[in-house]
């Protein structure tokens, strides 16, 4: 990159982003959800009521576990998180039954919106594909990933959002080594 | 209204299957046999007597195989098109020895020694000339030509010059589409190219005078389009009356097959193509009425109108129609995972019925007659869905779906040799037979047991 497009982005702090545990502090209770325990089951999924399918049993998947999952992908040209700069935020993600009018259907569409930094950022195409990638290979395959450009924030908004959505252009992306090099070095901060 | 509900029933998985996604399953123009291409660089050759597979093409593509075709009208040889995301298309071949017997496992095991080589397919020529991923391949009705079309915007036409050296010749090279061109589709008798992509158009493309050149293009889809699939050149909705369907065929030979596209859009569409003297006779009429045509027709330019939007049935995209060349139905596939089965009828009463007064769209006819259109009242068809398969590969994205002649053994005992059965090609690597049984009553749905 020959020259830093936003040489001064808004940063959040990182206390500020929302967290799963503020909401669980009332409570009282051990935080089932988070840290090495993340992957034991709530005993409450157990002890409730419902006995239908096993996989109901399943941890349901929520927008702050998204988030989570998202956040510390780094920016590619700021030494900054996407959450940090607020390029991704909790109440622009959202969680929808892709088949409405199918209930049994397991489908579930996660919808991303993306506020670049700046709105003709040539790298929103690439901030996209990341969260993208990352999602694909976080979330079990019956989700449906829609990561767009949010709406009036973008010079070229359409056009990245239709690349975006393209499944076959996004497969053909995993396979260009160049751009997976990127797209690894986002994520390095996730782990 | 007397229906008759079409009814898909899980036939057989092929297997073994891709452990990665499939694209798409090409059936064999004439033997038993389908082509999956996977992500993971290989095509695979499955039996549709036994749903076995029979070999695995390897070697060839340095990255995912996104489309294959079969060469039509060959003997004795089998040869295999294939495109890849590495920008090239390769050329396969093997002599026919297989894929015809239905237990080569035992059968052929010695032949297999004694004939190791003449079992391989044989690399022949990799097409070298478009700068990225190879979407689709398309070989002309009479096998001489060859489409490919990729997302560096541009269509290439070769020619197969058989001359026993795998020499391919460039024809034309057309760069008018916009965006990535994801389909090229030969019309089923003539030399006529069909294509579609990323700038949301379908062209229509024809030799002129030594030159290939666009002789239409139609706008009438809201995103990209993913497939396009052309109508069989005898076929004709299902009528009582000997009478109606020699009417339609007359109809019909004035405009030809029509062609039928699906979109990122959610829409399928059905497009005709306006016979010359009507185009002119409406060119005449807007001379009429003063307001002046933009569009001058010249010897080769065609006029596509869409002659019906299939009844909405899917969620998400819809990457691939087929149209039954048999049958007549249309099936539809897409993100949503869905399979989509369509007849088209003809449709009793005059042009002021209502076609939107019914509201349960899954089984209300669709007019497709536009209200200006010329076409006697008698001769009006609709489409109505006749089978909806939801999670028809669990929860997976279908990219592909294709008709093919039924050859399992079931099918012969019951002496329905004209059977027909749906391909479906998705995400998890799996492809599936899909039986279509015509019955009364609900959809059945019968859930994979060979996984």
């Amino acid at each position: 990159m020959a020259e830093v497009q936003n040489s001064n982005p808004t940063i959040l702090n990182v206390a500020d982003l929302p967290t799963r545990s503020r909401s669980t502090k009332k409570s009282g209770d051990y935080d089932y959800t988070s840290g090495i325990f993340a992957a034991v089951p709530n005993p409450a999924d157990f002890l409730s009521s419902d006995s239908e399918d096993d996989d109901l049993l399943e941890e349901p998947i929520d927008e702050q576990e998204i988030f989570d999952l998202i956040k510390l992908i780094s920016d590619p040209e700021h030494p900054l998180s996407l959450g940090e700069l607020a390029v991704v935020s909790l109440p622009d993600i959202s969680i929808k039954p892709t088949l409405p009018n199918v209930p049994s259907s397991p489908l579930q569409t996660v919808t991303v919106l993306i506020t670049p930094t700046i709105t003709h950022c040539s790298l929103a195409t690439v901030i996209g594909l990341g969260v993208r990638v990352r999602l694909e290979q976080s979330l079990p395959p019956r989700f449906r990933m829609d990561v767009r450009i949010k709406e009036g924030t973008h010079s070229t908004g359409d056009e990245v959002n239709k690349q975006l959505g393209d499944k076959e252009r996004v497969a053909a992306a995993l396979e260009n080594g160049a751009l997976m090099q990127v797209i690894a070095k986002m994520m390095e901060t996730c782990r | 209204m007397a229906q008759t509900n079409s009814h898909l029933t899980l036939l057989s998985d092929l297997t073994p299957p891709s452990l990665e996604r499939t694209w798409l399953t090409s059936p064999h123009p004439t033997l038993p046999i389908v082509a999956t291409c996977s992500s993971d660089k290989t095509v695979r050759i499955y039996s549709l007597t036994n749903f076995k597979l029979l070999s695995t093409i390897t070697g060839g593509h340095k990255r995912s195989v996104r489309t294959a075709a079969w060469k039509p009208h060959i003997s004795g040889e089998s040869v295999l098109a294939t495109g890849s995301f590495d920008a090239t298309v390769g050329i396969w071949r093997r002599w026919d020895n297989y894929g015809t017997n239905t237990n080569p496992t035992e059968d052929n095991l010695a032949e297999d020694e004694v004939d190791a080589e003449d079992e391989e397919w044989r690399f022949a020529v990799l097409l070298d000339g478009h700068d990225s991923e190879v979407k689709s391949v398309s070989w002309s009705p009479s096998g001489m030509l060859l489409a490919t079309c990729a997302r560096d915007k541009s269509i290439w036409i070769w020619e197969d010059l058989d001359d026993g050296d795998n020499n391919f010749e460039t024809v034309a090279v057309m760069q008018e589409h916009g965006g990535d061109v994801k389909c090229v589709s030969w019309h089923p008798v003539e030399e006529c190219l069909a294509s579609a992509g990323y700038d949301d158009t379908i062209r229509l493309w024809r030799e002129d005078l030594d030159d290939w050149g666009q002789v239409a293009c139609i706008k009438g889809h809201g995103g990209t389009v993913w497939f396009l699939d052309w109508e069989g050149v005898d076929a004709s909705p299902a009528a009582a009356s000997v009478d109606l369907q020699r009417q339609w065929r007359e109809q019909v030979s004035l405009s030809g097959p029509r062609l039928v596209s699906c979109s990122d859009d959610r829409t399928a569409r059905i497009w005709r193509r306006v016979p010359k003297e009507s185009a002119s006779a409406a060119a005449l009429s807007s001379a009429a009425t003063g307001i002046p045509s933009i569009i001058r027709p010249t010897g080769t330019d065609e006029n596509w109108e869409e002659d019906a939007c299939l009844p909405h049935a899917h969620e998400l995209a819809i990457y691939s129609v087929a149209w039954s060349r048999r049958t007549g139905l249309i099936a539809s596939v897409g993100a949503d995972g869905r399979i989509v089965l369509y007849e088209e009828r003809f449709v009793e009463g005059g042009p002021n019925t209502d076609p939107g007064a019914g509201a349960g769209a899954d089984s209300e006819a669709m007019d497709t007659t536009d209200d200006a259109a010329p076409s006697p009242s008698s001769l009006r068809t609709g489409w109505s869905i006749v089978a909806v398969v939801d999670g028809a590969h669990g929860i997976y994205e279908i990219n592909h779906a294709a008709w093919a002649k039924r050859a399992d053994r079931a099918s012969e005992s019951a002496g329905t040799s004209e059977e027909e059965v749906l391909v479906t090609t998705a995400d998890d690597g799996s492809v599936k037979n899909l039986d279509r049984i015509e019955a009364a009553g609900t959809l059945h749905w019968q859930d994979p047991v060979l996984k």
